[in-house]
């Protein structure tokens, strides 16, 4: 939110310019304070748009819950007692900014717009509503954009019906213009029978049930939306649905469809003997995601955004539980799917036979005529050469018509895969299921397109509330770097270094085994180290004797050390590289200490957090004012005067946006209890130092894993890829340092053409 | 015999110091402005030199800052 990010990105200044001790003295008696240097002066012109003044208050104002502004964002006061039924209102039609305790912002997108129709809304609806709700009178500019926004969306849809598919529109003269397009008219399956001019289907369609919103209906408004509509349609060549779909996003015809899967009336596919069983019971919030997918008795393809821990899996059972049809549910990694497949069972009353993984390591054949098929992105995008078995079970995937496909993490596939998947699947409707939809590629746009509008999202703050995900302490965790470690972090030459020696500084090692030890003993908490940097993980794990998993930790071992820290009292601590960061299920952990990190990630910061997310303890200990108020601790250990400064601002952003603040720690460990923890002598801390100098530039790089690829975009100039010598073990770390000096000499040379022999010259140049 | 050179007393943390070190260490010998390093948090260094370290830092720190796009 503007006004609360703004406010936070103040005090962060403020803290950081912790030079205040670091004045100037001329001649011993003039101070400069280093305030000076920060220039917090707001961008100029920025003042003057953002002046409202002139919108015209309505007289009832108080009574009325937000704010709408002309240039389309939208300010929530969530002390209304309209609150809960304004947030239901505004989380369909617009996209959250920031949403702190008491003031939430909100921005009207083309996209969160086009969630909004195709969630039921018409456009009409969403202006009396938000006027009803505005304290001032809806600015004109924002109408308009409603408007034009909305005019064309949500239009048309496209229904698969009996394994046809259909365009549907209520408005005729949408479908002819349509038709009037030559890909489309070409794609559309004439019927032999004329109806009525057009030549449409006519049909009623059902009432839309859409709900959360009637309460905020006036009758009049009511009876429209119960009016019965006639339904137009044409039917189009099955083998043209993906060019038909291409013209009518909106830099073509500006029509995007919207997908809807009459499941109840499918009787082509078998149906999937599978119901909830009477113990899962969806909590509010997962009803309310739920009844917005089947909102018209139909499914509706898109995006369920809820906070990691808020029971996503469930979700997701529940609404294979609804479809009842073959459903295939794609995961991130091996261990995740297994998790998967145990959801299935756990919520649904699925028959053992009827679920099956596939993965490199267990493939299981899929048998009879329906069922869920848990699997990987990869296995199914794979481009290479597979083993024949599985070549076998790939193709029956291909042939077989999906109900329901249920994807994991949507988030960290990158579009090419999805286009892949998406191409391979043949299926009805597709639910994508993810905690954060941010990428810092900005790729997110495209899952509209892909997958579909976003459909619900929560809000983390209501949910840690009402006590449904837990409620976490974060802190940034200040570690100065030391004199030795500094001095090498300037120096030109170790700027492939920069990321190795401020994560190894001993300072932070020292903080980190203080809290270790102290959440250990003190507490008798669960938990986890991520460490991005493979070197400072072996070494952090190495030194402090705990276990770790990292890409290339085998799955059995990996399944190994979570059994060990889910049931071990030994066990209490185990170091993770970013192969933790998705989807691997430790619901016993309550503290994360953060070590190093991806650049400045806001996903993979939410993601870690989402690990410790799930509620622990009693429900009434957990409220506000109960026995705990806080029983998760997210530590984030940062060197100060450092990159790291950078890049951990950068990646609170989304957890501050979703309301969470992060505390300031600056003297960890404390004092008094520094001589018993590692590299408390100088001595030590040199020996350290020059380990971490004499490793190869590769050794002290990032660990890479195939999963993401959100990756380019952030790490461009700062990436190292890994060489054979690691690899090999060869890894001549001395050498190496000479031989890139020398190389380049090398080379240099022979390019003066004027210096090559005659018999080359010619060739070069 | 007593040598008296004017000059400016800086008081900073240790990674500051180091920082100013090795801005000093960058230049050619002839524009090297620390006079002395008295410990790790004071140096002492010609008077000329202040807005140089003063713009120096501040851009260092800006570097290390991150601002929210608006």
């Amino acid at each position: 939110m503007g006004i609360h990010g703004e406010k936070s990105r103040h005090s962060k200044k403020h803290k950081s310019s912790k030079d205040d001790h670091h004045r100037v003295t001329e001649d011993g008696n003039a101070y400069f304070a280093a305030e000076d240097f920060d220039d917090d002066r707001i961008p100029e012109g920025e003042p003057k748009k953002r002046d409202f003044t002139k919108l015209e208050l309505k007289p009832d104002h108080l009574n009325r819950p937000l704010w709408a502004c002309a240039d389309g964002r939208i300010f929530l006061e969530t002390f209304s007692p309209l609150y809960k039924q304004a947030y239901d209102f505004l989380i369909a039609i617009a996209e959250p900014v920031c949403r702190p305790e008491s003031m939430h912002e909100y921005n009207l997108t083309p996209h969160s717009l086009y969630a909004a129709v195709s969630v039921g809304l018409e456009t009409e609806t969403i202006i009396t509503v938000l006027n009803k709700l505005s304290k001032t009178k809806l600015p004109k500019e924002m109408i308009d954009f409603i408007h034009g926004s909305t005019a064309n969306y949500g239009k048309v849809k496209l229904v698969l019906k009996k394994n046809r598919y259909f365009i549907e529109s209520p408005f005729p003269e949408v479908l002819k213009k349509l038709l009037k397009d030559e890909v489309i008219g070409k794609a559309r399956i004439s019927a032999e029978v004329v109806h009525g001019a057009d030549g449409f289907t006519v049909s009623k369609s059902l009432n839309e049930l859409g709900g959360g919103h009637d309460d905020l209906l006036s009758e009049a408004e009511l009876a429209a939306a119960a009016e019965e509509k006639d339904t137009h349609a044409f039917e189009i060549d099955p083998v043209q649905v993906e060019n038909v779909k291409q013209r009518c996003l909106p830099n073509a015809l500006n029509y995007p469809m919207l997908e809807e899967y009459d499941f109840r009336n499918d009787t082509v596919n078998p149906d999937l003997d599978m119901e909830l069983k009477p113990h899962a019971q969806p909590r509010p919030y997962q009803e309310k995601s739920l009844s917005k997918m089947f909102g018209n008795g139909r499914a509706r393809s898109g995006i369920i955004v809820l906070p990691c821990g808020a029971g996503k899996s469930l979700v997701g059972v529940s609404a294979a539980c609804r479809i009842k049809k073959s459903c295939l549910c794609l995961a991130t990694n091996a261990v995740s799917v297994d998790q998967w497949a145990f959801q299935f069972k756990l919520w649904s009353t699925i028959r053992d036979d009827h679920i099956c993984r596939f993965t490199s390591d267990s493939k299981e054949r899929f048998r009879g005529n329906v069922g869920v098929v848990v699997t990987t992105y990869n296995m199914v995008a794979f481009g290479g050469k597979r083993s024949e078995e599985s070549e076998k079970i790939i193709e029956e995937i291909r042939n077989r018509e999906w109900g329901l496909l249920l994807m994991d993490e949507v988030h960290v596939v990158p579009a090419h895969m999805f286009r892949k998947v998406i191409s391979i699947t043949k299926s009805h409707c597709k639910l994508g299921l993810t905690a954060t939809l941010v990428r810092e590629d900005e790729r997110i746009t495209d899952l509209n397109f892909l997958i579909g509008p976003k459909l619900y999202e929560a809000n983390w703050l209501d949910l840690v509330k009402s006590g449904f995900i837990a409620n976490v302490q974060c802190a940034e965790v200040w570690c100065p770097m030391t004199k030795e470690f500094f001095a090498e972090y300037l120096k030109k030459e170790n700027s492939k270094k920069k990321q190795a020696l401020y994560v190894m500084n001993p300072n932070k090692f020292r903080a980190c085994e203080f809290l270790i030890r102290f959440h250990e003993r003190e507490r008798g908490d669960k938990i986890i180290v991520f460490a991005d940097n493979l070197f400072a993980l072996t070494e952090y794990a190495m030194k402090l004797r705990k276990p770790m998993i990292y890409g290339a930790t085998s799955h059995v071992e990996r399944t190994k050390i979570l059994e060990a820290f889910k049931t071990s009292k030994d066990v209490n601590t185990i170091f993770l590289s970013k192969v933790g960061d998705n989807s691997i299920d430790i619901p016993e952990a309550n503290v994360i200490i953060q070590i190093s990190s991806h650049a400045g990630s806001r996903r993979q910061e939410a993601q870690r957090l989402g690990r410790i997310l799930r509620a622990k303890g009693r429900l009434e200990d957990r409220l506000a004012g109960g026995k705990e108020e806080y029983n998760a601790f997210f530590y984030s250990l940062v060197s100060t005067d450092t990159q790291e400064m950078y890049y951990s601002t950068k990646r609170q952003q989304f957890l501050i946006d979703q309301g969470y603040s992060f505390k300031v720690i600056t003297s960890l460990p404390p004092p008094d209890c520094g001589a018993e923890l590692s590299y408390n002598k100088l001595q030590e801390q040199m020996d350290l130092l020059r380990k971490v100098l004499s490793a190869g530039d590769d050794a002290v790089g990032l660990e890479m894993l195939e999963e993401d690829a959100d990756e380019v975009a952030l790490m461009k100039a700062r990436r190292s890829s890994g060489s054979m010598s690691v690899m090999s073990g060869a890894n001549g770390m001395v050498y190496m340092e000479y031989s890139t000096g020398h190389k380049r000499l090398v080379k240099s040379k022979p390019k003066d053409p004027s210096k090559r022999h005659y018999l080359f010259k010619k060739r070069f140049t | 015999m007593v040598n008296a050179t004017r000059g400016l007393l800086i008081s900073c943390d240790i990674p500051m110091a180091q920082f100013i070190i090795s801005m000093n260490n960058s230049k050619p010998s002839n524009q090297k402005f620390i006079i002395h390093v008295l410990d790790d948090t004071h140096l002492f260094v010609q008077p000329h030199a202040t807005e140089m370290i003063r713009i120096a830092i501040a851009e260092f720190r800006e570097a290390n800052t991150y601002e929210k796009p608006a």
